[in-house]
């Protein structure tokens, strides 16, 4: 096992995780033999169906008994199994520093990013990490090494949130970096209009990528309680804002509102793995939800 | 609009506290972090609308509700647009002013009389409002009913200035009434402004109730009472009596009797007062010393030229809370022979009447009695016979049957030039004069009935008498008159109209008077001799009740008066020259309402206030309030800082505004339904 000296991920999390497994949603296309589907066809035990013969098929992969029946000649196809790569996408603009009883929403990313990470690499899957602050802060291609897992790590550990945000095109760029089909994970408060998140998603949907997005949100971001005018400093660097919430309240709830419905509707048009989290839950419980939800169903 | 409290309306920019309180508020903020910006730039720009205006309402409710409750406090008036809410216009208004002495008791620390502080406010109040289209003044020294061009004007006129008489708010409220009554004004406001001085509100008089009945039956009638019944802290009065010159030998001295009288608190310290004599233009001062009542000089003498036959004086103490009362003026001239004419039908009371007038009450004072029978009398000679001394008679005993003719007449105008006569029953059983008169025959409205006998009982008692006043008042010494000892045998019954100020224990009158405007008229219904009763033998009741009426009735053939101030003292007022004070003299419609010394020709009169002025204390509030039961009344005192029965009108139009804005402030305030926001916390994938 792999020895541990980064606080933000727990032991006992990952021992209570270890009997799950991260699995992708689309056929991955790795470099090695693992544990997803290929859309290429492999040698893995998993039937995958009859192909006609045509000349030039290794007559070794005929499946005979098929030609016993009806006289015709069929090649049986099995599903390749092979390794994800996994590429965490970490938003790292000021406003991941908000925090609920000492808790920013970047320590609950980097968590979750940490716990998955080392999740895919325990299960022999290529892990990558992008830091997206005004571009891109840090990358990291992913590889299947254990090193290479370490420097993820490490680059969780280090990583530091500040500045506006520059998701949308970390996430572009994203798209058009990662050559293969890949799983992207996204960490980010999503603090960008839904349509600008919507083309995103789109991006790397056209990309083949299966695309997971944790949606990290503070209970008072929600609820706006407070009992008078508050100065609100903008934690990516805009003008501050002076506002009385019992005032205002309603306001921001109508558009909260909106602005939820609307990225509801996105994330159902872009079928996207998507997973509202506020930051007050146990992070564990969100991952076994989300690696759970993932879990292939079996076929009867 | 007006305000009561003017001074309050300072605190309106308090207004702009609400105002104040909101950007202070915006700037009490604490400083938070915050990622969620794009929701809370939406939200101000969604607040743009609807939401904005109601908190521009708020703050107007707020601003509202401040501005009402200044101008509770500042105390609105009715008049303008606001007053045409609170109070309907009245179509005339009535000022009823107490001008009597009392009403010039000063403030010590701003100079102003109650009279000028509450004609002050009046028409600070008058002016604000509305008044009507007529504006009367009903003052206490003239009684007159007089037009008011406008409010400002009562601070100038003459007829609301001071005077030096008393006040009858009984009366003047009757005035009042006579001219609703003839005028059949609609809503009417009466204001009465006042010190509550007990003698003149007379609150024991019976008229009050007459009073309040007809005021009930009058509709829109409305009573404000602007009542200033506080008492200075400490004042004095001083005045003169008994007046008398004197020659002894070569020399000549004026006799007279100083009193100061002390009001209020002034210590138990003993004080000396200086007071000033001012005779034929020589002054002199003399200290006196004060006690908690104040203090008198009795029989104090001033020499004077032996020349000076007639003359004036005045006593004056220093300034104090009124200065109406500080100075008082007295005239003297040589005290004439005492004349009276006893008409009798019986020799023996003629001779009883003679005997007891003959001898003066002082050495110094010459009496002369002519004692003429009634035959003559009835027939004219006696009079004529002392026709030369009739114009000096004070006083005339008629000890006969009522004459009727041209003596009735002589007798009538007798009585109109001030001086006394006193009628006793005629001896014989004959009632009236000469001839044969009915039995009707009246004069002063009064006639004898029939001789009247104790029967079983021995003699006839007094069981009451008026001891505190007129002929059978105390004496100096404050004993009373021993009428208990007075035993009557026969007296003989009488009608008459007058007031009875003796009785006998069968209720029947023993002295009456008739009221008349000048002079007095006395019944006596017994006779002094023996057989009538023991007025001759036991001499003092009979002694002392002819020297007083012989007194008074020579009081009107002095050349010199002393007089109570009042509109009818000086019978021609352009006939009498004002001698004194030469300072402010008033003009001659006003003469006789002020104190001072007229002259005309060897006649002197002085005017002062009346002696009650001196003593007279104020009523309860609440006992006057009493006095207005079943009226339309407000008391509202001079002094500004209680006028809330008056403001009460519009104040509470302002307090209900206030509160208006506090609930619709409330209800504008009150937080919106807040959505709970429903967020999934699951994948909607």
């Amino acid at each position: 096992m792999l020895q541990l000296k980064r606080d933000y991920l727990d032991q006992k999390v990952l021992e209570r995780l270890s009997t799950l497994q991260l699995h992708a949603r689309l056929p991955m296309i790795g470099s090695v033999s693992g544990k997803h589907r290929s859309p290429i066809r492999g040698s893995s035990l998993e039937f995958a169906e009859y192909r006609k013969y045509v000349p030039g098929d290794d007559p070794r992969r005929l499946d005979w008994r098929a030609y016993a029946r009806n006289d015709r000649y069929y090649i049986k196809e099995f599903e390749a199994d092979t390794n994800l790569r996994m590429c965490l996408v970490v938003d790292t603009s000021g406003s991941m520093n908000f925090a609920h009883d000492g808790m920013r929403k970047l320590d609950y990313a980097r968590r979750i990013a940490g716990t998955l990470a080392y999740i895919a690499a325990q299960q022999g899957d290529a892990v990558g990490l992008y830091c997206a602050g005004t571009g891109f802060h840090k990358e990291i291609p992913p590889k299947r090494s254990a090193a290479h897992l370490s420097a993820v790590l490490d680059e969780l550990g280090a990583m530091e949130a500040s500045g506006e945000t520059g998701l949308a095109n970390v996430l572009h760029e994203t798209a058009e970096r990662v050559p293969q089909r890949a799983l992207i994970i996204i960490l980010s408060d999503l603090f960008i209009e839904p349509e600008v998140v919507r083309n995103c998603l789109d991006h790397l949907r056209f990309r083949k990528h299966d695309v997971a997005v944790f949606h990290l949100l503070e209970q008072r971001e929600l609820a706006l309680e407070f009992d008078r005018p508050m100065r609100f400093v903008d934690m990516e660097g805009g003008e501050p804002i002076l506002a009385d919430p019992t005032v205002i309240g309603a306001q921001y709830q109508r558009a909260l509102e909106i602005y939820l419905e609307d990225m509801n509707t996105v994330i159902q048009e872009t079928e996207v793995d998507y997973h509202r989290i506020r930051i007050d839950e146990n992070y564990d419980d969100v991952l076994a939800r989300f690696l759970l939800g993932r879990t292939p169903k079996r076929h009867k | 609009m007006g305000f009561l409290q003017p001074f309050a309306l300072i605190a309106l920019p308090l207004i702009a506290l609400p105002i104040l309180i909101h950007l202070i508020n915006q700037y009490r903020h604490r400083t938070i972090p915050w990622a969620a910006m794009m929701f809370l730039m939406r939200a101000k720009r969604m607040r743009k609308g609807m939401a904005r205006l109601r908190h521009f309402l708020i703050l107007l409710m707020r601003v509202l509700a401040v501005a009402a409750l200044i101008f509770v406090v500042s105390r609105p008036l009715s008049g303008g647009w606001l007053g045409s809410i609170g109070m309907s216009k009245p179509d005339a208004t009535l000022i009823l002013l107490d001008r009597s002495v009392s009403m010039e008791m000063q403030d010590l620390q701003t100079g102003q009389s109650k009279r000028s502080a509450a004609l002050k406010k009046l028409a600070e109040l008058l002016e604000q409002g509305d008044y009507g289209t007529h504006l009367m003044l009903i003052d206490s020294a003239s009684g007159q009913l007089q037009e008011v061009d406008s409010p400002k004007a009562l601070l100038d006129i003459p007829i609301a200035g001071p005077s030096a008489t008393s006040a009858d708010i009984p009366g003047m409220l009757a005035s009042t009434l006579a001219y609703l009554n003839a005028n059949e004004s609609g809503r009417v406001d009466v204001w009465i402004c006042s010190d509550l001085n007990e003698n003149d509100w007379d609150v024991e008089s019976g008229r009050w109730q007459a009073i309040r009945e007809e005021f009930a039956q009058l509709e829109g009638v409305h009573h404000f009472l602007m009542a200033d019944a506080d008492l200075p802290s400490s004042n004095l009065s001083i005045r003169v009596e008994n007046v008398q010159r004197w020659e002894r030998g070569n020399d000549a001295e004026l006799v007279l009797d100083v009193i100061v009288r002390s009001k209020g608190n002034r210590g138990t310290r003993r004080q000396e007062v200086p007071i000033e004599f001012e005779v034929n233009n020589v002054r002199s001062v003399v200290e006196v010393e004060l006690d908690q009542q104040g203090a008198s000089l009795k029989g104090h003498r001033i020499p004077i030229d032996t020349k000076l036959r007639s003359g004036w004086g005045s006593v004056g103490l220093p300034g104090d809370a009124n200065p109406l009362d500080n100075r008082f003026f007295f005239v003297f001239s040589e005290s004439p022979v005492r004349r009276a004419i006893v008409v009798s039908d019986d020799v023996k009371n003629g001779e009883a009447f003679r005997r007891a007038l003959a001898i003066p009450i002082d050495p110094r004072l010459q009496h002369q009695i002519d004692v003429i029978s009634v035959d003559s009398a009835a027939e004219g000679a006696s009079l004529n016979r002392i026709a030369g001394e009739w114009e000096n008679t004070g006083l005339l005993i008629w000890q006969a049957a009522l004459p009727r003719g041209p003596v009735a007449e002589q007798i009538a105008q007798f009585v109109d030039t001030g001086r006394v006569v006193m009628f006793f029953p005629p001896g014989s059983s004959q009632v009236s004069g000469k001839g044969n008169q009915s039995e009707n025959e009246r004069l002063f409205g009064s006639h004898w009935g029939a001789w009247q006998t104790p029967g079983s009982q021995q003699i006839f008692s007094t069981s009451w008498w008026r001891g505190d006043t007129d002929l059978l008042a105390h004496v100096e010494s404050g004993d009373a008159l021993p009428l208990n000892e007075l035993r009557t045998y026969r007296y003989r019954s009488f009608e008459s109209p007058g007031t009875p100020l003796a009785r006998f224990n069968d209720d029947a009158p023993l002295l009456s008077r008739v009221a008349t405007d000048r002079g007095a008229v006395y019944f006596c219904s017994t006779l002094p001799t023996a057989q009538f009763s023991s007025l001759e033998r036991e001499g003092v009741i009979f002694y002392v009740i002819l020297q007083r009426a012989l007194g008074w009735g020579c009081q009107a053939l002095s050349v010199a008066s002393q007089r109570d101030a009042g509109p009818d003292v000086l019978a021609d007022s352009s006939a009498w020259e004002l001698v004194a004070p030469t300072d402010n003299s008033p003009l001659l419609s006003q003469r006789g309402l002020h104190a001072g010394v007229y002259r005309d020709g060897a006649y002197w009169t002085a005017v002062n206030r009346s002696q009650i002025e001196d003593s007279a204390t104020a009523v309860p509030v609440e006992t006057v309030d009493a006095l207005f039961d079943g009226m339309s009344y407000r008391r509202i005192d001079v002094d500004v800082s209680d006028t809330s029965a008056l403001a009460s009108e519009l104040w509470r139009i302002f307090l209900i505004a206030m509160i208006v804005a506090l609930l619709a402030e409330a209800a504008l305030s009150l937080p919106g339904k807040r959505t709970k926001t429903t967020l999934s916390m699951v994948p909607t994938t």
